[in-house]
């Protein structure tokens, strides 16, 4: 079955891989300017800026003359921001926690949201747009409404879910200090998995139907065309979204911040994003940099490393 | 597809590579000093700006700027993100001439250099014996500098449902002690019903508390901060509702103010409300299927130290860059001290007024409907005159409360006491005052 595989992927770099080279003799500069200045003015004021700004706070430290309601000022301090930071271990603890929901959040919305995608791939399917919007459909309600809508599911006081399965004898407590990180990754799937979904899907929906006509011809059941021909083909997708997923997951804050609204068990460092929030509030503005900038480089790493394993794996 | 991958690659190294490139700005030197203060009235028109957070504060400025066509005021209400707000018109130098700051920030900004001092101006000096003693030692600092002047205050006492106590035969309490006491007759006759609720994550509900039994965490002298937040009175105060916790004689599921909270005492589950003036109206309107049903007396005392606790509360702060001065302090005194201001934000904000002569407002020496027609302000009138007067708060009070907040939280899940939470809000108060460069030292 695999050479269905390998023939399959070369097809498609034959097809949807080839590329038109750019014809030689350029095209005057000022062409050149007009096209890209809407895209890099905008790039550049509220993007690199912005994120020069906080690196260049985080290796500032504040001092003052005049005792304790004198004039502070800022200068430079090497890492020394990036010192407490290391040190903090509110902010470890903070990664680890985000390590986990990962860990098990992400692997489950990409598996749910894949076989999503084959099942609306699959010709047996019947009402395809309507399973698709409605699947997708949660991903159009921003994040904090989500959160908060799911507040009340989970809360003792109001939730019609509590009261049912406290009707069946259960006692669950879905803000309690060990569920309420679940609590948090069952939201971010509920919104996420739609989004991941239709990005396979769109994958699929590429390929081209030859190939598949192909592998019925030589044999292939419907179960192998989906997981020996589909998915590996859509793999680039997968890995996509799993780098999207990735970096969600290390910048999560909307879900917890709103849950900690109604539960004392999500801390003000519950996640880095929010440690940096608590922290900027405080009136550091040079350690929430430096904070920021390591969550920023921890999501490089992180994304980069994936990447650069599952496309050697992968081959492509 | 792998294209795709590779793009995203592209683009990430070129944000890494921009942001270095940037870094090579230097810091801003040190600025001088603002020059002190003068009070010299302007010439013609002025114009003050003045953000608040109060509801309704818009038809009060209205009534001023009718009164007075040569100091007119422009308001902006910034409830969205107060202090966020604030800080950044200071940053960008462009504060208003007036805001609103609470009393537990005002030592946060002053470190940040956000005031001006208006004690040049006789009128602002004058105002002193206008208003509650504790609050003008909050907007002096304990000096004898004006750099804001007080505007409501949270002067705290216990909501009781009479009609729970009297099923129960439990009396009302005068003391802490008398108060676990009734607590633990509730918890017996009835399991699912208890005397209040502990949430962890408010500190200023907590800060209150500790306030009353004259736990003073920060004292300003010899140029030093001394932070003294595990103190022997703090622990008291941290023991005995470790206690309650412990006993499972109070709840520690419910967040003030939320739905949650108000569906709890909806669903007759709670027997008492340790709260502020403030929360008189609250009650009123959320749950108006129990009016008649509440009664509200002082707070139970610490054994024979009668003193009472504060909970909230703001002030109208003259902010730096403020060139009117003398406008700003003939408006913000009227704003806080005249009859008929304060009687228009009580009525519409629903502030408890911090000027003396407020507390005897006819609108506040008045029976309300929903508490049984009892003249409930009287009660609040006499919290407000048992405040601890040298309280003060610390220069970083957000960093201190959220880690009080976070420890309290474990704790209440089991995890630690409330006492680690008041180490934890000592080791904050230390680390964050060292942050931000101002000396600060452990203990009295």
């Amino acid at each position: 079955m695999t050479d269905i595989a390998t023939r399959a992927t070369r097809v498609v770099a034959q097809t949807g891989g080839r590329r038109r080279r750019l014809n030689g003799g350029g095209p005057r500069a000022g062409v050149i300017v007009a096209f890209l200045t809407p895209f890099f003015l905008p790039f550049v004021l509220f993007y690199l800026v912005p994120v020069g700004y906080a690196l260049w706070q985080s290796f500032l430290v504040v001092r003052r003359t005049g005792g304790q309601y004198g004039t502070s000022y800022t200068t430079f301090g090497g890492f020394e921001q990036y010192v407490q930071v290391f040190q903090n271990h509110e902010f470890w603890a903070s990664i680890g926690r985000i390590g986990l929901f990962g860990i098990v959040q992400v692997p489950i919305m990409l598996f749910v949201a894949l076989i999503m995608a084959l099942l609306l791939d699959t010709p047996l399917l019947k009402a395809k747009s309507f399973f698709r919007i409605t699947a997708f459909m949660p991903y159009a309600v921003p994040g904090v409404i989500a959160a908060i809508m799911w507040s009340y599911l989970y809360s003792p006081q109001l939730s019609p879910v509590v009261d049912l399965l406290k009707g069946i004898g259960l006692q669950p407590d879905f803000l309690g200090p060990d569920a309420v990180l679940w609590s948090a990754a069952n939201v971010s799937t509920w919104l996420w998995t739609g989004y991941n979904m239709l990005i396979m899907f769109s994958a699929l929906q590429s390929i081209p139907q030859e190939l598949y006509e192909a592998a019925k011809i030589d044999g292939a059941s419907n179960w192998a065309i989906a997981w020996q021909i589909k998915v590996p083909i859509i793999a680039p997708s997968i890995i996509l979204t799993t780098v999207f997923s990735i970096i969600g997951t290390l910048q999560l804050y909307a879900e917890p911040a709103v849950l900690r609204q109604i539960s004392s068990n999500i801390s003000s460092t519950f996640t880095p994003n929010m440690l940096a929030y608590a922290v900027a509030s405080g009136n550091n503005y040079q350690q929430a940099a430096a904070i920021s900038v390591v969550i920023a480089v921890i999501t490089f790493v992180l994304s980069f490393g994936f990447m650069r394993l599952t496309s050697k794996r992968a081959g492509l | 597809m792998s294209n795709t991958v590779t793009r995203i690659r592209f683009a990430v190294v070129a944000a890494a590579a921009g942001t270095v490139v940037l870094a090579g700005c230097s810091s801003p030197a040190p600025s001088d000093k603002a020059s002190a203060a003068s009070c010299e009235p302007s010439k013609g028109k002025v114009t003050l700006q003045y953000w608040n957070t109060v509801p309704g504060m818009d038809q009060v400025v209205a009534l001023w700027n009718k009164k007075n066509p040569d100091i007119q005021v422009q308001m902006k209400n910034i409830s969205n993100d107060q202090y966020g707000t604030i800080g950044n018109a200071l940053k960008a130098g462009k504060a208003p001439e007036l805001a609103q700051v609470g009393y537990d920030e005002l030592p946060s900004l002053r470190t940040q250099d956000a005031f001006v001092d208006a004690s040049a101006c006789s009128d602002a000096t004058a105002a002193k014996s206008k208003f509650v003693p504790w609050t003008w030692s909050q907007t002096s600092f304990g000096g004898t500098g004006v750099f804001a002047m007080p505007q409501d205050t949270g002067p705290m006492a216990l909501y009781v449902r009479s009609d729970i106590f009297k099923k129960n035969g439990l009396t009302i309490p005068k003391t802490w002690d008398e108060y676990a006491a009734d607590a633990q007759k509730l918890h017996k006759a009835d399991p699912n019903l208890s005397i209040t609720f502990f949430d962890p994550n408010n500190a200023e509900w907590f800060n209150g508390l500790l306030w009353q039994n004259n736990a003073e965490m920060y004292k300003y002298s010899a140029d030093k901060w001394h932070v003294n937040v595990e103190s022997d009175q703090s622990k008291q105060v941290a023991d005995y509702w470790q206690k309650l916790i412990d006993d499972k004689l109070v709840r520690t599921d419910l967040a003030h103010g939320s739905t949650q909270m108000y569906a709890a005492y909806q669903k007759d589950q709670i027997a008492t409300y340790v709260g502020a003036a403030w929360g008189y109206s609250m009650f009123r309107d959320n749950l108006p299927k129990q009016a008649g049903k509440w009664t509200i007396v002082p707070m139970p005392t610490w054994g024979a130290n009668g003193a009472s606790g504060d909970w909230g509360g703001s002030t109208v702060a003259f902010m730096k860059g403020n060139k009117h001065l003398y406008e700003s302090v003939k408006f913000n005194t009227w704003l806080n001290t005249d009859p008929e201001a304060l009687a228009m934000e009580n009525k519409l904000g629903g502030l408890y007024p911090a000027a003396s002569a407020g507390l005897k407002l006819p609108a506040l020496s008045e029976g309300v409907p929903y508490y049984n027609n009892e003249k409930i302000f009287d009660v609040f009138a006499d919290s407000s005159t048992k405040i601890d007067t040298n309280f003060a708060w610390g220069p970083t009070q957000k960093t201190v409360n959220l880690a009080l907040q976070d420890a309290m939280a474990k704790a209440a899940g089991g995890k630690g006491k409330i006492t680690d939470a008041l180490s934890a809000a000592q080791a904050a108060a230390l680390k964050s005052m060292k942050d931000q460069a101002i000396p600060a030292t452990a203990g009295k």
